[in-house]
């Protein structure tokens, strides 16, 4: 196996495609970069209006996100977790605050760039896994690369790797109506890896799966932050919580410990 | 993105196959509304070929209301500026079936047929000569139904013709056309010397529309259609036909049409979902405008060429049939084909827009949370 992923290292890097990122160099890598900070939420609030109430959603939230963090956010349901969540990956409008990932103050960003910013640095992690049900495994990676106009050859060869490193070879051409719950949601991990975003945003990863596949999605988690991956994961879970380099807690949109 | 597009459309494939059908079946109409249209038109502007030099006068009463005879005939050559003037009889071959098979017998004076049906040509055989009276020239799609050749014996109201000459297939009504002696069709129709109407022939500079106004200041009791007239009435009644064939061909089409729209609808809200985690993934609204359109467009793409294949082939089927009697109804055109193809195309690209507007404006969040 582990020849295997070197040969395919070889042969990507030796195309010049940069396929796979190559453990041992990702981790030196990953060692300088640690300091980095990655993403800087300053005072970001959100509040809608029901009928004429508004509702503070999320209050002047302050986040500081270094590369390679795998950040766990907890709280009671309708605490402010998933409109941070959505906020950070521009799914919504924040009224207010700045969140700059990776250089870019997304909250500045025009209406008609948010696709490609999600595109280019963001990956989703969805608790209902949100695959398309009549595209198989290999397509549904792939299909996050075709919006970011990679080329079809490219796409496949890349969605293959990912697939592979998350075990599933052997489930390509599977739809997800035939597979499990873990395996669904090691596809939807291999999809938000597929564009190498900055930073992956994963919403109750393991809200729908049983202990054994949730500490397999953990550690999937786990590795991937090691090789500089910054993953952010919204959990009831304290399971998944105490496996996280560090834990956000937010209570009525406020956030208490950071 | 075309791959997606397929895999949408034969996901559902009962719901797509009857979207389809419903397109199909609106080309299908205005497949056979259209040849009935363009053979109309075809006869219209062969016909119109035939006979665009020449005025036709007619007894004021019209041209089934008798009175005109053989004696306006010289009356109209008096008027200066006519070159030459000849009367002939129309009347129905088939007088049981009403006519509606199109077949005329046409009574011509012997020594004017060939000028009378100019530029039709002979495909055997001889036009009528002085002298001729029980001698016939017949069309080509009368040769081919009674199997005529020059020579054969021809029975027209219980009397046996001799046939001296066969038509040029000209598309025209010349094709049905049954020419013998205006003479002879007057006795046997017993019509004394009426004539149902009157070709006159103006001199090469004289202005037919004028002359034609002269003729009926000049001969009492005349009323006269010249080319001109005669293109814009018959203009008129092809276009009040046209509209009413194609017409109703373009309703099926446009309920076709509705149909895609409800699916597209109905595919768009089944997938809402669908199309948030597009967007969450990166795709941008021209994605999801493409990939709702795209889907409505090829169902509208394979309406199009199933309506056609089953209206070509209904057409044909169809042909075949009235050839029997001789009615010839239905023509393909390629431009017809175009206007299928085109407007079945635009049906599936227009129905397909509303559901495309609706899917690429979705909130992204609010299309994640649809159940």
């Amino acid at each position: 196996m582990r020849e295997e992923k070197t040969e395919r290292l070889a042969s990507a890097e030796k195309s010049g495609k940069k396929e796979v990122r190559n453990e041992e160099s990702v981790r030196e890598k990953s060692g300088n970069d640690k300091q980095k900070v990655i993403m800087q939420v300053e005072n970001l609030s959100k509040t809608y209006i029901q009928g004429k109430i508004p509702v503070h959603a999320l209050r002047c939230a302050c986040i500081t996100v270094r590369k390679g963090e795998l950040l766990a956010i907890m709280g009671p349901s309708g605490s402010g977790k998933s409109t941070l969540l959505a906020l950070i990956g521009t799914l919504e409008k924040a009224t207010d605050g700045k969140i700059i990932l990776d250089g870019t103050d997304l909250t500045s960003v025009p209406e008609k760039l948010l696709p490609g910013v999600r595109r280019e640095k963001i990956g989703f992690i969805f608790q209902h896994y949100n695959l398309i049900p009549t595209l198989s495994a290999l397509e549904n990676v792939e299909l996050a690369m075709r919006f970011s106009r990679v080329p079809k050859k490219e796409r496949e060869e890349r969605a293959k790797a990912l697939l592979e490193d998350l075990g599933l070879g052997d489930r390509l051409d599977h739809k997800p109506s035939e597979l499990s719950g873990g395996e669904q949601q090691r596809v939807s991990i291999a999809r938000a890896l597929a564009n190498r975003p900055a930073l992956i945003l994963a919403d109750e990863p393991t809200g729908e799966v049983d202990s054994k596949t949730r500490d397999s999605i953990v550690r999937t988690f786990k590795e991937l932050s090691k090789k500089g991956q910054t993953i952010l994961v919204v959990t009831h879970d304290p399971e998944v919580a105490k496996e996280c380099s560090r834990v956000l807690r937010i209570t009525d949109g406020t956030i208490k410990d950071n | 993105m075309f791959d997606l597009i397929i895999r949408n459309i034969t996901n559902r494939k009962v719901r797509s196959a009857l979207t389809i059908c419903g397109i199909a079946l609106g080309i299908f109409a205005v497949i056979v509304m259209g040849a009935m249209s363009e053979n109309f038109h075809q006869t219209f502007e062969r016909s119109m070929s035939v006979t665009s030099d020449k005025i036709r006068v007619f007894a004021e009463s019209g041209v089934f209301g008798g009175g005109l005879t053989d004696d306006k005939v010289s009356d109209v050559l008096r008027v200066a500026g006519v070159k030459d003037a000849y009367g002939l009889l129309m009347t129905t071959f088939d007088e049981d079936k009403m006519g509606m098979t199109g077949k005329q017998i046409l009574g011509v004076p012997p020594e004017k047929s060939s000028v009378a049906l100019y530029p039709v040509e002979l495909k055997a055989g001889r036009f009528l000569n002085p002298g001729d009276s029980y001698s016939v020239v017949v069309g080509n799609n009368i040769k081919r139904e009674y199997g005529l050749q020059t020579g054969s014996k021809f029975e027209i109201h219980d009397k046996y013709f001799t046939v001296v000459g066969i038509l040029d297939y000209t598309g025209s009504i010349f094709d049905n056309a049954v020419i013998i002696p205006l003479e002879t069709a007057q006795d046997l129709y017993n019509v004394g010397d009426s004539v149902s109407y009157i070709f006159a022939v103006p001199d090469e500079r004289v202005d037919a529309e004028m002359l034609s106004k002269r003729i009926e200041l000049s001969v009492k009791g005349t009323s006269t259609l010249s080319p001109g007239e005669l293109e814009v009435q018959a203009k008129q009644s092809f276009m009040i036909f046209s509209v009413i064939t194609i017409s109703s061909g373009l309703l099926a089409a446009i309920i076709g049409g509705l149909c895609v729209m409800n699916t597209m609808l109905m595919s768009v809200a089944e997938r809402t979902r669908e199309f948030g985690i597009l967007k969450a993934i990166g795709a941008e609204t021209r994605d999801i405008l493409l990939l709702t359109l795209g889907e409505a467009s090829f169902m509208g793409f394979l309406g199009g060429i199933l309506g056609i294949l089953v209206g070509v082939g209904a057409v044909y089927v169809m042909n075949a049939w009235l050839a029997t009697t001789r009615i010839v109804l239905f023509l393909i055109t390629p431009r017809l084909l175009i206007i299928a193809m085109v407007f079945a195309l635009l049906i599936g690209a227009l129905s397909g827009l509303y559901p495309a507007y609706r899917a690429s404006k979705m909130s992204p969040m609010e299309a994640l949370k649809h159940a």
